[in-house]
């Protein structure tokens, strides 16, 4: 397993050097430090595929991957708002104008934050129950309705929300503080509990139509489809980043704690948690490498590879922060603890940007489809 | 199954050939060019993006902003349609 892979280390480096060990007490206090992202937006870190024109990293998908996993076994929170800014940024270089990329997308490499807003109290999954709606008033855009989750909100500057448009569907960039514009921070979220989650209220909110992604008349599903999909493989490299702390502190007190006269690796149920967990970890990795190179070879296979790495490794993560639990046992039983961040960010990982459940329905309509 | 298409197809019945031995491909049935794909052919969102990233690596273009609508890729005449206004400089943006 010794493959030498290639990482984008001056971003990795920047990550580390600003998070260091500060993850436990973020997440302990549930907020993250609002300037700390700013320096990792200005770095170009938090949507690092941006191109260098405006002022991002280039990255390909496989390289961000790596970034975004080094992220991830550092810190859930950070590296959720990584995956809400990329997501915004994606948001925008696919759904947006010209001009509209020339705007935001240098905010997005140059430290503003950003979020996105989804899911709705009746509308998760079902796209189809959104009532959040946008509607054209002359040279505005009014928008009417409210969203729950919005992950990285209470820090944002700008929140792309996505809404019901006549027929169709748009997103709709709304800067923080316009008048009826209102967010809530969700109070202890079970996992990554420093990301700024938050319930956000859109009464009446009136902007200027240069704010409305593409204009009108798209297919809401095919938006949010393409939204999701960043979001998707973001969270699944999140997950290897989980998977390989898990593994490190598992290996490392395995080796380290003796009972019985004999370190804990070499009693053979406690070796076969350490098995199962690099086993996790290395499939993980692989199928999301695979959705990273589809995307970078502009595969139409990124679609349901991303999904299918999605799902792997978050089942991966939520089992193998478990097992990481188990091992440590005493040693990791207490909030505060990275294991037990991990165990409880993983779980979280299994819920967002498409339930376990979800993607198995989508990848079983794939096997109908195609087999 | 990308290959074979190649970014070499230029009339309208090049373009119309190649997306239908992608569909073909792709879902094991034959498309009639003016099939609809979503309300009569039972096939999903995520679908319809792959069919975004097939049209633009096989052919060249960018599809993005207004014309991420599902009209464009409701029918193989659709999406023929689509490749060759955008080839021409067309785009939605």
């Amino acid at each position: 397993m010794a493959v030498v892979t290639e990482r984008p280390e001056g971003p990795i480096a920047l990550v580390g050097e600003l998070v260091a060990d500060r993850a436990g007490g973020w997440d302990l206090a549930g907020v993250l430090p609002v300037e700390l992202l700013r320096e990792l937006g200005a770095g170009g870190v938090l949507c690092a595929e941006v191109e260098a024109a405006y002022g991002g990293l280039g990255l390909t998908s496989r390289l961000n991957g790596e970034l975004t996993a080094c992220t991830g076994t550092l810190c859930g929170s950070v590296r959720s708002v990584m995956t809400s800014q990329g997501m915004a940024a994606w948001a925008v270089r696919r759904l947006g104008d010209r001009a509209q990329r020339e705007d935001y997308l240098p905010r997005l490499t140059g430290g503003a934050l950003a979020a996105v807003a989804f899911s709705e109290p009746d509308a998760g999954s079902d796209l189809s129950a959104m009532t959040t709606r946008i509607h054209r008033d002359g040279d505005a855009v009014v928008v009417d309705g409210g969203k729950v989750w919005v992950t990285g909100a209470r820090y944002a500057d700008l929140i792309v929300v996505f809404g019901r448009c006549g027929d169709g569907g748009a997103a709709v960039v709304v800067p923080a503080g316009t008048p009826g514009l209102t967010v809530r921070p969700v109070p202890d979220p079970l996992g990554c509990r420093a990301a700024g989650h938050a319930e956000i209220g859109l009464d009446s909110v009136r902007l200027p139509a240069g704010t409305l992604l593409g204009g009108a008349g798209q297919s809401l599903p095919l938006l949010v489809t393409s939204a999701l999909s960043y979001g998707r493989i973001s969270v699944a490299w999140g997950c290897v980043g989980i998977l390989r702390g898990c593994l490190s502190a598992a290996a490392g007190h395995a080796g380290s704690r003796r009972q019985f006269g004999k370190p804990l690796a070499e009693h053979q149920l406690v070796a076969r948690l350490l098995a199962e967990l690099v086993v996790a970890e290395q499939t993980a990795t692989r199928v999301c490498e695979h959705a990273s190179d589809c995307w970078d070879a502009g595969s139409a296979e990124l679609v349901i590879a991303t999904v299918l790495a999605k799902h792997v490794s978050a089942g991966n993560a939520a089992r193998g922060a478990a097992s990481a639990v188990q091992v440590l046992a005493s040693a990791a039983a207490r909030d505060g603890h990275p294991v037990a961040r991990a165990y409880r960010d993983a779980k979280l990982m299994e819920i967002i940007e498409g339930s376990s459940e979800l993607c198995q329905l989508m990848l079983a309509r794939h096997v109908l489809e195609t087999v | 199954m990308t290959a074979e298409t190649g970014r070499a197809a230029e009339s309208t019945d090049d373009v119309e050939q190649a997306v239908q031995r992608f569909l073909a491909a792709r879902t094991r049935t034959t498309w009639e060019p003016d099939r609809d794909l979503f309300t009569g052919g039972g096939l999903s969102s995520l679908f319809a993006m792959e069919l975004v990233v097939h049209l633009e690596q096989t052919f060249g273009v960018v599809i993005a902003g207004t014309d991420l609508r599902l009209d464009n890729f409701r029918t193989v005449h659709a999406m023929t349609a689509l490749v060759r206004r955008l080839r021409a400089g067309g785009g939605g943006d």
